[in-house]
């Protein structure tokens, strides 16, 4: 190896078009600088300790794991996809399954550091493997969550060995193909955990018996929160999959996926909504109806605190569910890459409204007969610490997208010149 | 025998002075920090002020300690515990939180209905000598777990060792009794155990003024109001809406 | 061999991929996680023997008899002494966290003239020179103890003024003093609540901090909590719902300053229906006036007379200095009769009152025992003695004064107490910086004076040699049974308390000429009120801080 190894050019895959290594450095510059901002406040979080966010004793969860809940369900397109691909065989879709693993790595990683900056003792936070109680939603996540992430990894390494220059490596290449032929393993893996994970994600609200505008009946031990989990996060997933790739297509300017894997995933983003707008509308139905009274609370009374009002419940489920299943399904408005993504968009708007309401408002809402409706606002630290992890998605995507083969099928990457 | 240890609390009795709050902050080593506000201090025993609603001469108030209810079915904070840092004593129905074990995720918080839970979101301090002044009988709880009144456990241990020196199985009652209820200068919360029939507590449990907050959640606590006054009663049963709002103060 | 850069870089990862595999990291992380819990820089409560002595509280007039739990020679819990007759194991909730006043940040540790570090020889030295110059006065909070007749007698030889601050319960009391022959002090009387079976409160908080913490309200919650027919009434007339109004028998709200009119409707409705046998004297108000005035109906009053006294004996508190209430009273016979109004202790001089105006005054000292919100009204010069340092005070001299339990000092009757008592409190903690009371000071100067150590042990020789009235100790002696004045002295220093019999008749020859004018009221504070210390202990800042029990009383959240 010479030091023309540390050439920018030599790193990017043969044949790819990109913008020159200043012009990417002057993309990749405020994105560090936010990152810089969020290790910033991550640090003062740890070093201080939680006093540092505006959380309480009341709002114990705030925009972290209101945050965090909603990247990990939009972070589902990576499983799904994989498990569209590997065992459903849905081979239209190998184009977008690279993105998808990074995309999927991006989400769960930050959630994961993001988590471990919002527990109190983070260093004790390996006593829930050493200690697990099996009756606990949380244990369940924590298992599936960081298994998955162990997965995310291992999908991420054989991307990551086709960079031109660690491909050199002969080691590397092996290794990477051992791995490779691990994949569909791996897929099937992935959607085992993430199919627990998203689903006691959902559980962990469902079953708080102490919290009845979350909790909720189910099946077995779990609730339906755990299956509308499921449900809401695959249905959005590939949504949220279709975004991100249609903006990487805006900001580079070129068409990086074929627009039939448009329509396809928009199809099978609508479908899977249209169903879990169905069973939530169910599910909400018997909530008012039974499972709220039985517990002692008139349901109405939730929704009499504004800025939470009946608004929210209709615009999650009519405005960013119900309307968005349609327009993805509805032929006329699915051919239409403008209304496809304006759908996705409000289907990505709509499930994190759902993990806003079960997080937020959940804890807003007095269960004491004398007890008041609490706000919070988050203080800046958890603000930055967030937009620390935005800036390292976009940043671990870029490093990606620029050096690495994400849609390596696609014909049409090296066609055009432009930034990246 | 395992015991149920329970309160019954009288809330005719409650003059809302807050003996119980200091004597419970004393004894538990408790910090008072300046920094920390009605939201994020540690109170695990916590006197809160109601009233019926009403206006001028119409209007009553009366007061209500809230502290761990010991929930004794479904245990909504055990069972969201992670990694076991909550458990219901079997010997004692003692709601015991380990500080010990606890990663300070919160999450027995978001599950207690009850609010009785807190987060020590600060490192524990005092003005320089006053350490010298804290329980010796209580560990000191570092930040970032979370912590709520365990019935005075420290007194129960000393209760124990007591008994056991004088080679005896059962604890002396009269050796077994928490800070709040020593304290409470009108003998408004009387503890003792549930399981047994004969005991004072038990019998009260069952009288008609008994009754218990969100009782329809079904966790079943082990703390019980009692009150002659039937807006205060009224507490107990299913919230209806407007009267929520109406009844805090 | 040359060592390449591969060849580091894969020795590199299989060292790494090696140490997993190593005991290493798996004993890093444990031992990291057991580092959380015991971080070093998280305080360790004391170690050392635990042991158990009693005291009394001496940061207000009341007096509290307090368990104290000791650990390694520093206080660490208090707690009531169930077996007191007087407290009957309440305390106040201030007192759960006392014993952690002696560390709190505004301690006085040392002589300050006007806020500049000073000594205590400075201070003596001013203080003898101020005697030299001009009249002085010294004002003491708990009037009657052994440290009182130090300042009492150092104010008399130097042809000074010895001067007294009440408590609010006692000023309430100040307008009998007029009506009772021969004259007794406010301090000598007391209300007997024990008899009383209707108690008719304007305003006074009896369930907020009046009086000794364990008396009103045990007897409250033993005789009328919760009680639909009790055998105690309390009525409790109040223009605000207040905390004794929530919890009385019968609340009756009125206009905001009214409560002299309802006095003098109520004393109308009881001598015009023939309900006492009291004739008079009247106010020149009519029935009608009062319901006017109270907003209350003609009819409302009526009842309220005759509820009154539907249980006596029956007996009107006035949350402060209100000759109406006195005047009511007296025409409902509660003054001098069982369950009203009593005389507790012989008949002493009138004290000088601390409020009252100062003229020409040299130096004024002030002891540790007054509130920390008094102000003398004079220019002179102020030493003041504090334990505490709560600021905005006008003093030239703060002298630092013995904190909780620094103090060998004796406890006479609490302020209302019906019958006379008297206890030693040991000092328990040893100081921890020069500290002296205002009484050590003045013994200090003029060493002609006795101090009060030996006045101390001089009245347990005198109440012993009366052989009248019981121990409260370990177990309940009376006196007569007692073998010897040193056995006395020596249960009383274990703070045992001593309770003079009752007086077998309780009569006092009383008098009203006319009604009362009507009078300035002053508002009643809770028991916060009375507390002589410039702080309130941390954990009682806390409640403030973190609940919504109750307001924080000014400057003293610090």
């Amino acid at each position: 190896m010479s030091s023309a190894v540390l050439t920018d050019s030599r790193w990017i895959a043969r044949g790819a078009d990109r913008s020159s290594f200043s012009r990417f450095l002057t993309w990749l510059a405020p994105w560090l600088a936010l990152l810089a901002l969020g290790v910033y406040a991550a640090f003062v979080c740890l070093y201080h300790g939680l006093n540092q966010t505006n959380m309480d004793n009341r709002f114990a969860f705030g925009l972290w794991i209101f945050l965090d809940l909603g990247i990990i369900a939009l972070g589902a397109g990576a499983f799904f996809t994989g498990f569209l691909v590997y065992i459903l065989k849905r081979a239209e879709l190998q184009p977008i399954l690279n993105t998808a693993v990074v995309m999927g790595f991006i989400c769960y990683s930050g959630a994961v550091a993001i988590l471990m900056i919002d527990v109190g003792q983070p260093l004790r936070a390996w006593f829930t493997f050493w200690h697990p109680n099996t009756h606990s939603m949380l244990t369940e996540v924590t298992f599936c969550i960081s298994c998955y992430l162990l997965v995310l990894c291992l999908e991420y390494i054989p991307i990551l060995l086709r960079n031109r220059q660690l491909r050199r490596l002969p080691s590397f290449l092996v290794f990477e193909h051992q791995l490779h032929k691990l994949v569909p393993v791996l897929a099937g893996i992935g959607t085992f955990l993430s199919f627990f994970h998203q689903g006691s994600l959902g559980g962990l609200y469902g079953v708080l018996r102490g919290r009845p505008f979350a909790f909720r009946h189910g099946f077995f031990i779990w609730p339906s929160t755990f299956f509308l989990f499921i449900l809401s996060a695959i249905a959005t997933g590939p949504s949220f999959l279709m975004l991100v790739t249609a903006s990487v297509e805006k900001v580079t300017g070129k068409e990086l996926v074929p627009q039939d894997v448009f329509r396809r995933l928009g199809f099978i983003s609508g479908l899977l909504l249209a169903i879990y707008v169905a069973a939530k509308s169910i599910d909400t139905l018997i909530w008012l109806n039974f499972t709220s009274p039985a517990e002692g609370f008139a349901p109405w009374t939730y929704y009499i605190h504004k800025p939470f009002g009946t608004p929210v419940l209709f615009a999650e489920i009519v405005l960013f569910g119900l309307l968005p299943a349609f327009l993805l399904l509805y032929r006329k408005s699915a051919a239409h890459r403008g209304w496809l993504l304006g759908a996705a968009t409000l289907a990505c708007i709509g499930v994190l409204i759902n993990r806003f309401v079960l997080t937020v408002q959940t804890l807003a809402l007095p269960t004491l007969p004398f007890d008041d409706f609490l706000t919070y606002t988050p203080s800046w630290q958890e603000v930055a610490s967030f937009g620390g992890v935005i800036a390292y998605g976009v940043i671990v995507y870029s490093l990606s997208y620029r050096y690495l083969p994400l849609f390596s099928q696609t014909k049409g990457e090296s066609e055009h010149v432009s930034r990246g | 025998m395992s015991a149920r240890y329970g309160m019954v609390i009288d809330l005719d009795r409650c003059t809302g002075c807050g003996a119980c709050m200091l004597a419970c902050a004393a004894e538990n080593n408790v910090p008072s920090l300046p920094q920390a506000s009605a939201r994020t201090g540690l109170t695990p025993m916590l006197v809160r002020k109601i009233s019926n609603g009403g206006e001028g001469s119409e209007r009553r108030e009366a007061f209500i300690p809230i502290l761990c209810m010991h929930c004794e079915h479904e245990t909504p904070c055990v069972h969201v515990c992670p990694q076991q840092a909550v458990e219901v004593d079997k010997a004692t129905g003692i709601v015991m939180q380990m500080p010990q074990r606890c990663l300070g995720c919160r999450y027995c918080m978001t599950a207690c209905p009850y609010h009785a839970r807190y987060f020590n979101w600060w490192d524990p301090a005092w003005p320089k000598g006053m350490e010298k002044s804290l329980n010796p009988g209580v560990a000191v709880r570092m930040r970032g777990v979370v912590e709520k009144c365990n019935l005075c456990h420290a007194r129960l241990h000393a209760a124990k060792e007591k008994a056991a020196a004088a080679g005896k199985r059962e604890i002396d009652p009269a050796d077994y009794i928490p800070a709040c209820v020593e304290a409470c200068p009108t003998a408004a919360i009387h503890f003792g155990n549930l399981a047994d029939p004969r005991d004072p507590v038990s019998q009260q449990s069952h009288s008609p003024d008994a009754f218990r907050l969100l009782e329809h959640l079904d966790t079943q606590p082990k703390v019980y109001y009692k009150s002659k006054e039937p807006w205060v009663r009224a507490l107990s049963e299913p919230n209806s809406g407007p009267s929520m709002e109406a009844k805090h103060v | 061999m040359k060592v390449t850069r591969r060849d580091l870089f894969v020795w590199g990862a299989g060292a790494a991929a090696g140490m997993v595999f190593s005991p290493v990291p798996w004993k890093l992380l444990d031992d990291v996680s057991i580092w959380t819990q015991n971080w070093p820089w998280i305080p360790q409560p004391p170690h050392g023997p635990i042991e158990v002595k009693q005291s009394f509280c001496t940061l207000c007039p009341q007096g509290c008899a307090m368990k104290v739990k000791m650990a390694g020679g520093c206080p660490v819990g208090v707690a009531g002494v169930s077996g007191n007759p007087v407290t009957r194991g309440a305390l106040c909730p201030l007192a759960f966290g006392v014993h952690q006043l002696n560390w709190h940040p505004q301690r006085l540790r040392a002589v300050r003239h006007k806020r500049v570090s000073s000594s205590w020889s400075e201070a003596r030295a001013a203080f003898a020179k101020a005697c030299g110059e001009g009249p002085i006065v010294i004002v003491d909070g708990r009037p009657g103890s052994a440290a009182s007749s130090v300042l009492a007698s150092f104010a008399e030889e130097q042809k000074g003024s010895y001067r007294v601050a009440l408590s609010l319960e006692t000023r309430a009391l100040l307008p009998y003093e007029a009506m009772v022959s021969p004259v007794i002090p406010a301090s000598a009387l007391g209300y007997d609540l024990e008899r009383a079976q209707t108690i008719v409160s304007f305003g006074a908080p009896l369930l907020d901090g009046w009086g000794i913490p364990g008396r009103f309200t045990r007897l409250w919650s033993e005789r009328a909590a919760g009680m639909s027919e009790p055998q105690l009434r309390l009525i409790q007339i109040e223009d605000s719902l207040s905390r004794t109004a929530t919890r009385a028998w019968r609340w009756v709200a009125i206009r905001p300053g009214s409560k002299n009119a309802l006095a003098a409707g109520l004393a109308r409705v009881l001598v015009e229906e023939h309900l006492v046998s009291a004739r008079g004297p009247l106010s020149a108000l009519t029935v009608s006036d009062a319901a006017l005035q109270t907003n209350l109906s003609e009819s409302a009053i009526r009842d309220l007379a005759r509820t009154m006294v539907a249980k006596p004996p029956v007996l009107a508190i006035a949350g402060d200095e209100r000759p109406e209430i006195a005047a009511l009273n007296f025409i409902l016979g509660s003054v001098g009769s069982p369950g009203g109004i009593v005389r507790r202790s012989k008949p002493t001089e009138k004290y000088e009152l601390a409020n009252a105006a100062i003229p020409n005054a040299r130096a004024v000292l002030i002891d540790a025992s007054v509130p920390w919100d008094y102000a003398p009204p004079t220019d002179a010069e102020i030493f003041r003695f504090a334990a505490w340092d709560g600021g905005s005070n006008r003093a030239d001299w703060l002298l630092p004064a013995p904190g909780f339990l620094e103090e060998f000092t004796d406890v006479n009757s609490a302020p209302t107490s019906a019958v006379e008592t008297y206890g030693v409190a040991p000092q328990l903690t040893k100081p921890m910086f020069e500290i002296h009371s205002a009484a050590q000071f003045l013994s200090a100067i003029d060493s002609s004076f006795t101090n009060p150590e030996t006045i101390i042990h001089q009245r347990c020789a005198d109440l012993f040699r009366e052989r009248a009235g019981t121990v409260y100790g370990q177990e309940i002696m009376p006196v007569a049974e007692l073998d010897s004045a040193q056995k006395f002295e020596a249960e009383l220093s274990k703070a045992a308390l001593w309770v003079a019999d009752a007086p077998k008749s309780a009569s006092l020859l009383c008098e009203l000429k006319e009604w009362p004018s009507t009078s300035p009221a002053e508002s009643p504070r809770n028991w916060s009120a009375a507390w002589a210390a410039a702080v309130l202990p941390p954990l009682a800042t806390k409640l403030y801080r973190e609940s919504s029990l109750r307001e924080a009383p000014d400057r003293r959240t610090a």
